[in-house]
């Protein structure tokens, strides 16, 4: 499609449109995006992590953990930009909330879920042996935990990258997300362009993140296979 | 188990013939803020439903762009047409004047009120800038015509860009006129649409013309006024009929170059469905376009921008109060 | 009603015999007059439209995934191709692939527009969950029912669709909050929806009070959509009642 190589194109001049003025250019829009998301991501795990781990340590609050999540995943994006937009105005400060609305239930939930759902015989086995409820959930709980832990950050790590470019739409400028909002400037090659790197932009975050959890995750656990590209893409936790 | 199962099979056989059924009719009437709402077109002409103009010929489909003047302008033509048996659809809220005339050429849209000078420099490309209203349309119109379109009467009341500042930071470093903005070189933050920074008649002719070089902030339509009361930006791109504009509180600075041209509305519409339509058609057009003067659209406007009332309304009324809805 | 000099428009007063507008003027947070006036011309008629784009969405999206993720479920090389085609379309960002599918002739600024992105978005979702549902029946009970004279039809249709009902329900859910969460993107298209009131506010102002019914309506309606959904859920599949949460 000719779309697509002029959108090539477009990535290659970083953004920039001959005969126009100059625009902000592709990179300053990724690391803006990045930066952006990052920051999202990094509070909402900072807030969520701790409780959500906390919960499932103490087997307490599933009701709560488990139903805070389902109902929080439901909420529609651009609804939650919009009401902190009438609370908070527009700005980053707005943005960065509502990602943080969006981000901390699956992260939440699947802390819960992970740490609550190692078998107990394994935490007796461990309190047997002497270890204090501290030293089980950093040695015991949460090594196992790694999977579901990061299965829950990667899926609001995903949410957070595209809903930072709907962010564009209530007014926040800033992102990879004002190109695609302004197809009357950078028209279709641009916006093509735009969402590539918008892919691309996850695809990377999705195997940092992947990365990190191989780091993580003990050598006893890793239970070897590559990770294929769908089921890298594939931001879904099913729930029964 | 087979109970559930059948169950299973018939809300999906339903599902299925929903999802036939709703995504073959075409929907483009019910844009809920700026169609025409169906409570205040209840026709109050005297004429029978036969004898009306409109009546029997072909359906039209108008369209208008995305801020609140091309709402209220939208709605005034349509319902206008449809006090006199016109078969007219409003499709709202389009997009920019260039999405919008994608929209036209594609056929989505056989009409759609236009700036003039907008439509000779983003959709014609020529940034010539005419001496007055009346060459501007003319202009205007025939490159339209060049392409199967063509334009009605202009409006009295034109709507053109102006640079505003508070009144405060004019005072302050003595602003007049556009080119006074010079001084303030690279650290003056303007603010405007998007489209604002690619446009000649925005950002490119500004620099051409009186050799600014602003820093350029991007705001969406409608957050302008809060940008520059809270400081986010010291000038930025405003409509000469903006409702806030009757506060006091900002002031424009002259053009005397005429970067931002002449901006009177002209309806454009495609010319054989100007011609199938009938003469009668254009004059009802026309009719209401003479009556926009700029008290008139100021006022709309306010009651839009600043009292939230809805486009469609405030049209109906405006239309009733002079013997047209 | 301010009549202008001769050959002028009448202007009438807008509005009038409305009550004040200084709610509005203020832009409060909260303005029960602008709601109950503009109730049955703008919110209603958007969340109904939010509604029935949903509906569509949906539906389309679960009879094209039930039938690929059956096709896949006998011949499993289809497995992989169909999850990348779907987790890039997933992928796209919402407003890009409107923009991407308007210009085919067709298309344009129309619902069938919308449809079709939001359609893409409930494919990935809702083909991996029902594909996985069919694959974790144990394998003992496609045995039993084999034994008891079931053929592979009859054994899918009685036994293995409804017990991977649970996850075919828990990825309903997920398309259909999703495609609620993108129909509001989807109003800069086919101007229809709750988007139309959220991005209008933005656009006029930031009009609070519109910005916070219209949002709240949609937060609302994927809230009560994903409440119906679990009660359909525990209706159709009594016996994971059992199951503790």
């Amino acid at each position: 499609m000719n779309n697509f190589v002029e959108a090539i194109r477009f990535i290659g001049r970083n953004g920039q449109i001959p005969g126009e003025p100059p625009l902000p250019t592709l990179v300053h829009l990724t690391l803006e995006t990045l930066k952006i998301a990052g920051i999202g991501i990094g509070l909402a795990v900072a807030i969520a992590l701790p409780i959500g781990v906390w919960l499932g340590h103490i087997h307490r609050g599933s009701f709560v953990a488990i139903n805070v999540g389902n109902i929080w995943r439901a909420l529609p994006s651009l609804a939650v930009l919009a009401i902190g937009v009438a609370f908070l105005g527009i700005g980053l400060r707005n943005v960065e909330l509502a990602l943080i609305v969006l981000a901390v239930p699956p992260i939440i939930t699947n802390a819960y879920v992970a740490v609550d759902g190692v078998e107990p015989e394994i935490v007796d086995a461990a309190r047997g042996m002497g270890l204090t409820g501290w030293e089980i959930l950093r040695d015991v709980e949460l090594p196992l935990a790694i999977p579901l832990i990061f299965a829950g950050i990667r899926t609001a790590a995903l949410f957070v990258v595209s809903t930072t470019t709907i962010a564009a739409l209530t007014g926040y400028s800033g992102s990879l997300g004002d190109i695609i909002n302004n197809e009357t400037s950078y028209h279709l090659p641009g916006v093509l362009g735009a969402a590539i790197l918008i892919a691309l932009l996850a695809l990377a975050v999705e195997l940092v993140l992947a990365a990190v959890q191989r780091a993580l995750t003990p050598r006893g656990l890793k239970l070897g296979g590559r990770e294929d590209l769908a089921t890298v893409l594939a931001p879904v936790v099913t729930e029964a | 188990m087979r109970k559930h199962w059948k169950a299973m099979a018939v809300s999906i056989a339903l599902a299925t013939l929903v999802a036939a059924c709703g995504s073959s009719s075409s929907s483009s009437t019910s844009a809920p803020s700026n169609t025409t709402a169906t409570a205040s077109t209840a026709t109050t002409s005297s004429s029978s439903a036969a004898s009306q103009p409109g009546a029997g010929k072909p359906p039209i489909t108008i369209g208008d762009k995305n801020f609140t003047e091309e709402y209220i302008l939208g709605n005034l033509y349509a319902q206008a047409l449809k006090a006199k048996g016109y078969t007219v659809t409003l499709k709202g809220n389009i997009g920019s004047s260039e999405i919008t005339w994608k929209a036209m050429q594609s056929g989505q849209i056989q009409m759609y009120p236009e700036y003039t000078g907008t439509y000779l420099t983003a959709i014609c490309n020529d940034n010539k800038p005419p001496t007055s209203a009346e060459q501007t349309l003319s202009l205007a119109k025939a490159c339209a015509e060049k392409q199967g379109f063509t334009m009605l009467d202009q409006t009295p009341f034109y709507d053109s860009d102006a640079l505003a500042a508070t009144k405060k930071f004019a005072q302050a470093r003595s602003l007049k006129t556009i080119a006074d903005l010079k001084a303030l070189g690279h650290a003056l933050k303007l603010g405007g649409a998007p489209e604002f920074a690619t446009r000649y008649a925005g950002l490119v002719g500004l620099k051409q013309a009186y050799g600014i070089n602003p820093t350029f902030v991007p705001l969406a339509i409608g957050i302008t006024y809060k940008a520059i009361d809270t400081g986010q930006v010291d000038v930025f791109d405003a409509f000469t009929t903006d409702a806030q504009l009757t506060s006091g509180k900002y002031v424009l600075l002259t053009d005397p170059k005429r970067v931002f041209g002449f901006q009177n509305v002209t309806p454009v519409i495609k010319k054989s469905v100007l011609d199938a339509e009938g003469p009668a058609f254009a004059d009802t057009v026309n009719k209401v376009s003479s009556l926009l003067t700029l008290p008139a659209i100021q006022k709309m406007n306010a009651a839009v921008a600043l009292e939230q009332q809805s486009p469609a309304a405030v049209a109906h009324q405006f239309l009733a109060a002079n013997g047209l809805a | 009603m301010i009549v202008a000099a001769a050959g002028g428009p009448v202007i009438p007063t807008f509005g009038s015999g409305s009550g004040s507008f200084a709610c509005e003027r203020a832009n409060r947070l909260f303005c029960p007059g602008w709601v109950s006036r503009n109730w049955s011309s703008v919110l209603w008629p958007a969340l109904v439209q939010h509604i029935v784009l949903t509906l569509i969405a949906v539906s389309i999206g679960f009879v094209l995934s039930m039938a690929l993720a059956l096709v896949a479920y006998r011949r499993r090389w289809l497995e992989r191709p169909v999850l990348i085609v779907t987790s890039i379309l997933y992928t796209i960002p919402s407003l890009a692939l409107f923009e991407l599918l308007e210009p085919i002739p067709g298309f344009g600024l129309s619902r069938t527009t919308a449809e079709v992105a939001l359609v893409s978005y409930t494919l990935l979702i809702l083909f991996r969950n029902t594909l996985t549902g069919l694959r974790e029946v144990p394998a003992e009970v496609r045995d039993a029912a084999a034994g008891m004279g079931m053929g592979p039809t009859q054994s899918l249709l009685r036994v293995e669709i409804p017990l991977a009902l649970p996850a075919i329900i828990a990825g309903l859910r997920i398309a259909t909050v999703t495609v609620i969460s993108l129909a509001t993107v989807a109003s800069l298209i086919d101007n229809e929806g709750l988007g139309v009131p959220i991005l209008t506010a933005i656009s006029n102002e930031v009009f609070k009070t519109e910005l916070i019914v219209a949002g709240g309506m949609a937060v609302l309606l994927a809230l009560a959509a994903d409440a119906l959904l679990v009660l359909a859920q525990r209706a159709l599949t009594p016996w994971t009642r059992v199951k503790a949460a």
